[in-house]
């Protein structure tokens, strides 16, 4: 039961999230719910692969996640006439690998200031480590998302029609 | 282009009209410029160079130009009320900032959530990126640089989050100031940026990744500095 308040509560605050970031690029106002709505959606299926009974890796997790949001915005944009890119980036935003480009960055700055070859080996794994798994989350969330709008040029492109 | 739109998007509406008209159109998209070469079976090629707009990203003037594109190839919309039409769509808009201000601030709260970080963090994240975005907005109303924007305001919001550490207030300081900048993390010409390169619009691809790139770099050395001032421990 807890996890299924868990996974609720993940849905709910990437859609805060997405319904946030989404006022910065001024979509029009129809989308705000699209992307709350899409957010959600992928948001909570990483979660949910991500759980200790599931325990899918963070990296394919996101790929999949994305790849449902890229499919959904394209299959969404006809109905509300609005270009599916306008929902990817909200919508994607939640699963981007914040604290990861955040311990990267700890990391080269500790490599730097590190006085002995052991501090500076261990600090340079962080780096490495935090530095790979971050761009690698990156990638696979532009790659699963940007996909379906090629694979589903048609409908993407007739959309606003 | 400005307005944040995919080459491929561009190409096709821009087609899509000439079509309507009977015309073809060959397209370049150069950093800054983009050549049209527009002809008509048998007639002379006319060229035409414009200069891409300086803007902010406006989905709401991609979908209105999208849609007006397919209503000039269906024949909905004649030639001058379509001119009419275009000048209207782009002609510069306010949002609403206070509205915009507020959203990004509870968004970026609950993104520290999504991160495991606790209600201090969350609170505090939330009043760093008040801060921020509000900087950004004045900042960029007077015309300022933006990569010096970005510099700025990820400073700001990184001394505030580090409140948290400082203070020992809450449980997660760390998640606090990983999550304070992310707001300005310029997602949407990565996306598209990577949307060009699958397209083949290499070029274009490779400009929009760099200005990402670059607004990325003066974004994390605000966020250095920040925590630097700060006397913050990494780990």
């Amino acid at each position: 039961m807890a996890i299924f308040v868990n996974i609720l509560q993940d849905a709910l605050f990437s859609a805060i999230a997405a319904i946030g970031f989404a006022a910065i690029s001024r979509p029009p106002r129809k989308a705000f719910l699209y992307c709350a709505l899409i957010a959600a959606a992928g948001h909570s299926l990483r979660y949910t692969l991500m759980l200790g009974c599931i325990g899918v890796h963070i990296i394919p997790a996101t790929l999949i996640a994305a790849f449902l949001i890229g499919v959904l915005a394209v299959a969404v944009s006809p109905i509300s006439r609005i270009p599916a890119e306008t929902y990817l980036f909200p919508s994607l935003l939640p699963m981007i690998p914040g604290i990861y480009a955040y311990k990267t960055f700890a990391g080269l700055a500790l490599c730097i200031f590190s006085d002995s070859q052991q501090e500076f080996l261990r600090n340079f794994y962080i780096l490495g480590y935090n530095g790979f798994t971050c761009c690698s989350i990156l990638l696979s969330m532009v790659v699963g998302a940007v996909v379906p709008i090629f694979l589903f040029k048609k409908i993407s492109f007739q959309a606003t029609r | 282009m400005a307005s944040g739109a995919t080459c491929i998007r561009l190409e096709k509406n821009v087609s899509r009209i000439a079509a309507a008209y009977g015309m073809t159109v060959e397209m370049t998209v150069m950093p800054r410029h983009i050549h049209l070469a527009a002809t008509r079976e048998g007639e002379e090629i006319t060229t035409y160079v414009a200069t891409v707009r300086n803007q902010v990203i406006d989905y709401t003037v991609n979908t209105r130009l999208s849609r007006l594109s397919w209503a000039i190839a269906d024949g909905k919309t004649d030639f001058r009320e379509a001119e009419k039409q275009l000048k209207a769509i782009v002609a510069p808009r306010k949002g609403n900032p206070l509205m915009e201000l507020l959203l990004v601030a509870l968004a970026n709260a609950s993104f520290c959530r999504l991160f495991g970080g606790d209600g201090m963090a969350m609170a505090i994240v939330g009043l760093a990126t008040l801060a921020g975005y509000y900087l950004k907005q004045i900042m960029l109303r007077r015309k300022i640089d933006c990569r010096l924007v970005f510099l700025a305001c990820s400073f700001v919001s990184t001394v505030i989050a580090a409140s948290d550490t400082l203070f020992g207030i809450g449980s997660t300081p760390d998640i606090a100031i990983g999550s304070s900048v992310l707001y300005l993390v310029p997602g949407i010409p990565f996306l598209n940026s990577f949307s060009d390169f699958l397209y083949r619009r290499y070029l274009s691809a490779f400009v929009r990744f760099s200005d990402a790139l670059v607004l990325t770099c003066c974004l994390s050395t605000g966020l250095c500095a920040g925590m630097l001032l700060m006397h913050i421990g990494m780990f």
